[in-house]
């Protein structure tokens, strides 16, 4: 018999509703053949059964008819607003679709029906937490404990909750609950042992400092807590906070199980009152001579002995740093500058390493035509030369570094390091072809590193050979893949995606470079979307301070500096649309795919070809349970046209720029890109606060400059019509003066500016720029420029380029006359080559063509 | 040279690290798995805050019946500048104490390829690993893999 209170469509007479119950069934077993069967034969005679519909719909969808199924369930809705098992199925579609805000909002009805449905209360769960609702989430876990107080996961989950709300307080209490009443726990349960770890943590986040260390160690000493390294960093921590004495003891512990980890000698030091990172001339000698026991206990380790060259000074580190740097280059180990790098900040650290360095080298020159005599290391004798040579080119003495690698080369023509050094030293000389050119010798050296062949990749991506990378790469990546792009692009090669968005952002292909960087933009999206299994997966494992530290790590994701890159990059690209749609269209009529995009093209047709074959046979009778996730959509924008002539760029820059403001406050670069967007989409309040920002981190900074002249000029200009409320011009006409001052004009503004740093090529370059916007004629603007390469002017090749591509914007012609300049100036550079020698330029870059792979022939391997 | 334990947030450089490396590569839900599975078994060599080698480790989830309990090495690099330090071998032993300590683990397993000879040598001569069998054809391009392993009786407490 129906129950009471249900809508007179939904009840089924009793034959009907077991044939619903057996729907159920085969759904759960995922018998879909059988299911949808079933549903049909219920459907012809209640064809409005709003609940069948739905579950058709679902099964539909697993069967990979997505967009039948969807059309069902939407149906089935209308027809029962009030079934839980609607709103159940809507939300399980939404939720396959990663549309989770909808999805909770149909649980949530689905809630409203039959409150106490374990299904949907866990699922609620799970979308609560990814949506950080977390207040919602206390109460669904408080009601699955409720309903199943026998299960440990749901008092755990409680405990999360409580945490991820910052009731630390009722979290420990919910813990000892569970503690107190739990049976049965086996000897050595690891899951145990997280819990145990997961209440010691919240102990010490509450401060209770005590209780801590007691459950820790009565923990420890019954065996209840496992992990061994996890108990002592937490006794150690611990006992430092509460400054006890054992504190020291339980370090050293942590210092013997592992002698490499500098957080250990950290803790050591620390709870001795020495702060590593701000060591004072008072603690200076204590903290060197407890490094130095630590240096004769751990002979191995290279920790302490690194560590005393940063707390080290004058005399004393000359001391120690001779012998660190002698055995490092006895022993041939290639990272010996990355290692010292960061004690160069300090100038005089920086020349006490070149002396020691080049006394070493001296005592190891021999002449290079006899063979090396027996007193002489032949392998300290080439790493000394290639350290030096990446110490002086770190210093911007590329002629010196390369003089140095081409004695280290003819001495040992065989050694890979060499070869991309001196790759490198040219990159930052301005010579990318060169560059190229040697790196791909260094590969060439040997062929089964697939590091030397990822840096020969990117080298000719940075030298604009676009295809020639896209060969490289594929000798590495999977032969089945439509493309070595689309490989590593699947596999989520975030160096791979930044550097091929930025070659074809030089080359002025901006609706690759927009792809590419909105690939970027999606690998982070799918990032953020792992997670979501992990709220149900990491309960049951119990692995909770880990899952909580993912949590934290999932809010902060887009600080990452390939998100912040690309999402500037992909800003400026669609600024420039903005300000110049035919860009859109002038791409669209010169678009040509690569001779590799073409293959790629012509290899996914075949392949989406036979997939439609195969389905078409397989379709009808498969049972096979495609998901509920859809799969990724064929790429159907190969040459980024689509996406470049996608409607509102400014509104999808703001979108993509949105978490920089939070989560890259600190990154100049960013807020001029907010700028950028926000002053164009109108929005000056958001535009001034980006001015602030920058103005906070660099209040001289050139760009900065810039824009400070343009938000003034667009300001000024504004029409009575267009000026926005009376509120938001009062914060402007307050906040403004403090950026450009009102008494003198903007002309002036900017010529004081010059004036101030006339001696740096960026600043010229932007005053150039601004004089320019403020109307100042073409003649006089490039005049300016030309000051740059005046002998006072520090000018640095970045700045030279930008100058350059400004010429070309303005459509000077004197632009031939500042590239030889340049070319002058910058020796060894070939960007200011003229455009004819350019060929010949991409062709010396590649030392050997790679051979192609066909499809059919056998891969020649080499 | 900062030998540690691996946090969440070195997994994205962990992966940068293994697709410069190695041509056997994985997406990010695969690390999120390691790392929330068994969170005590990866560690990471980190240089002023970047990933420059590591070591993606598990517990073996197909264990039949009677097996012991055993480890096995997903993955483990160094990118070639980093290379003569002894760091591949120094996350070895972390990782194996952890897998021997908190899920007693008899003995841990790794794939390597059979023309990898300075992998060979790591495992085989200084890391005390001996070959069990040989797969053919387990690798995406074809090669045959040596399956190796370790026992870690010695490290039991």
């Amino acid at each position: 018999m129906p129950p009471a209170g249900i809508p007179p469509s939904r009840a089924l007479p009793s034959k009907e509703s077991s044939l619903f119950k057996e729907v159920l069934h085969y759904y759960e077993d995922r018998q879909l053949k059988k299911g949808l069967k079933t549903a049909d034969t219920i459907l012809k005679k209640f064809p409005n059964h709003g609940e069948t519909l739905c579950m058709k719909g679902l099964i539909l969808t697993h069967m990979g008819r997505r967009e039948e199924g969807l059309e069902l369930v939407k149906q089935g809705i209308r027809y029962d607003l009030t079934s839980h098992i609607c709103w159940h199925v809507f939300g399980l579609i939404q939720k396959g679709q990663k549309n989770y805000e909808e999805a909770l909002k149909s649980y949530t009805q689905a809630l409203k029906f039959d409150k106490d449905n374990i299904n949907i209360l866990r699922d609620a769960a799970h979308l609560q937490t990814q949506l950080r609702h977390y207040d919602a989430l206390v109460e669904t876990r408080h009601t699955l404990l409720r309903l199943r107080p026998q299960l440990r996961q749901n008092w755990i989950a409680l405990a999360v909750a409580y945490t991820l709300i910052g009731n630390l307080t009722e979290a420990k209490h919910v813990l000892e609950q569970f503690e107190r009443i739990v049976k049965n726990v086996p000897d050595y349960d690891v899951e145990m042992s997280e819990v145990l770890l997961y209440h010691v943590r919240i102990l010490e986040d509450l401060g209770e400092y005590t209780e801590a260390l007691a459950l820790l160690d009565s923990s420890a000493k019954s065996r209840m807590i496992v992990d061994r390294v996890a108990i002592m960093e937490h006794r150690a921590r611990i006992l430092s906070k509460l400054g006890k004495q054992e504190a020291q003891e339980a370090w050293q512990g942590l210092i013997e199980q592992n002698p490499d980890c500098y957080d250990y000698y950290k803790g050591f030091l620390s709870n001795r009152g020495i702060d590593l990172d701000a060591v004072t001339d008072e603690n200076r000698a204590q903290a060197l001579e407890i490094l130095r026991d630590f240096s004769v206990q751990f002979r191995r380790a290279a920790a302490p002995r690194r560590i005393a060259l940063t707390v080290a000074t004058g005399d004393e580190f000359k001391e120690l740093f001779e012998p660190y740097l002698r055995s490092r280059l006895a022993k041939g180990i290639p990272s010996v500058f990355t290692d010292l790098k960061a004690l160069y900040r300090d100038p005089s650290k920086r020349e006490t390493i070149e002396s020691v360095a080049h006394a070493l080298l001296d005592s190891l020159a021999h002449a290079p035509d006899a063979p090396c005599p027996s007193s002489i290391d032949p392998t300290m004798y080439i790493w000394t030369l290639y350290f030096l040579a990446q110490h002086h080119s770190h210093l911007g003495r590329h002629d010196r570094a390369l003089a140095l690698l081409d004695t280290a080369l003819a001495h040992t023509p065989t050694l890979p390091e060499l070869y991309m050094f001196r790759g490198r030293v040219l990159k930052r000389a301005g010579d990318p072809y060169g560059a190229a050119r040697w790196i791909d010798q260094a590969r060439l050296l040997d062929l089964q590193d697939r590091f030397l062949n990822a840096r020969c990749g990117k080298y000719r991506l940075r030298a604009g050979l676009i295809d020639e990378a896209g060969e490289v790469f594929g000798l590495f990546t999977k032969k089945d893949a439509p493309s070595p792009a689309q490989d590593l692009e699947d596999m989520q090669s975030l160096l791979y995606l930044t550097e091929e968005a930025d070659a074809q952002l030089r080359i002025g292909n901006y609706a690759m470079a927009l792809k590419k960087y909105v690939a970027i933009q999606k690998v982070f999206d799918d990032f953020e979307d792992d997670q979501f299994d992990f709220h149900g997966y990491s309960v049951r494992k119990f692995t909770i301070n880990i899952y909580l530290n993912m949590l934290k790590w999932e809010d902060t994701l887009r600080s990452h500096p390939a998100y912040v890159h690309a999402a500037i990059g992909a800003s400026r690209i669609l600024v420039q649309l903005h300000d110049n749609p035919s860009l859109a269209t002038k791409a669209a009529s010169e678009s040509h795919l690569s001779e590799a995009e073409k293959k790629a093209k012509k290899k996914a047709k075949k392949a989406e070809k036979k997939v439609q074959e195969e389905s078409k046979k397989a379709g009808n009778a498969t049972n096979e349970d495609k998901g509920l996730e859809a799969s990724p959509p064929k790429d159907d924008d190969p040459d980024g046209m689509k996406l470049l002539q996608s409607p509102e760029p400014l509104e999808r820059a703001a979108k993509l720029l949105k978490p920089l403001s939070t989560l890259a406050k600190d990154n100049l670069e960013a807020w001029i890109a907010i700028y950028d967007v926000a002053v164009r989409r109108k929005k000056y309040l958001q535009a001034l606060q980006a001015l602030n920002q920058a103005h906070r981190l660099d209040a001289e900074s050139p760009e900065l400059h810039i824009r400070a002249v343009d938000f003034k000029r667009r300001w000024s200009s504004l029409s009575d019509s267009e000026r926005p409320s009376e509120t938001v011009a009062n914060v402007v006409s307050s906040a403004l003066p403090s950026l450009v001052p009102d008494e003198v004009s903007l002309e002036q503004f900017n010529a004081q500016y010059l004036q101030r740093h006339s001696s740096r090529g960026d600043a010229v370059l932007a005053a150039a720029k601004a004089s320019r916007a403020l109307g100042a004629p073409r003649e006089e603007v490039e005049a300016a420029v030309f000051n740059a390469l005046n002998a006072d002017v520090v000018l640095d090749l970045e700045t030279a380029v930008a100058i350059d591509a400004f010429l070309s914007e303005i459509q000077s012609p004197r632009e031939d006359e500042f590239r030889a300049a340049c070319k002058e100036k910058f020796p060894l550079s070939t960007l200011f080559a003229p455009c004819s020698e350019l060929p010949a330029l991409r062709k010396s870059a590649v030392h050997k063509p790679v051979v192609e792979a066909n499809e059919e022939k056998e891969e020649v391997v080499s | 040279m900062n030998i540690r334990l691996a946090r969440v947030e070195d997994l994205p450089g962990m992966q940068a690290c293994n697709l410069q490396n190695l041509p056997e590569n994985y997406t990010m839900k695969y690390y999120l798995y390691h790392a929330l599975t068994w969170p005590q078994l990866s560690y990471v060599a980190e240089e002023d805050g970047k990933i420059v080698g590591y070591i993606l480790a598990k517990m073996e989830e197909d264990v039949s019946e009677g097996d012991e309990p055993h480890g096995h090495v997903t993955s483990i690099s160094v990118l070639r500048s980093y290379r003569r330090l002894g760091l591949a071998k120094r996350l070895m032993i972390q990782s194996q104490e952890a897998m021997a300590t908190v899920y007693k683990a008899a003995y841990v397993s790794l794939h390597v390829r059979k023309s990898n000879r300075a992998a060979l040598g790591l495992y085989r001569d200084t890391l005390g690993f001996t070959v069990k069998d040989i797969e053919k054809g387990y690798y995406a391009d074809g090669e045959d893999a040596y399956a190796m392993r370790l026992s870690l009786k010695h490290l039991a407490r």
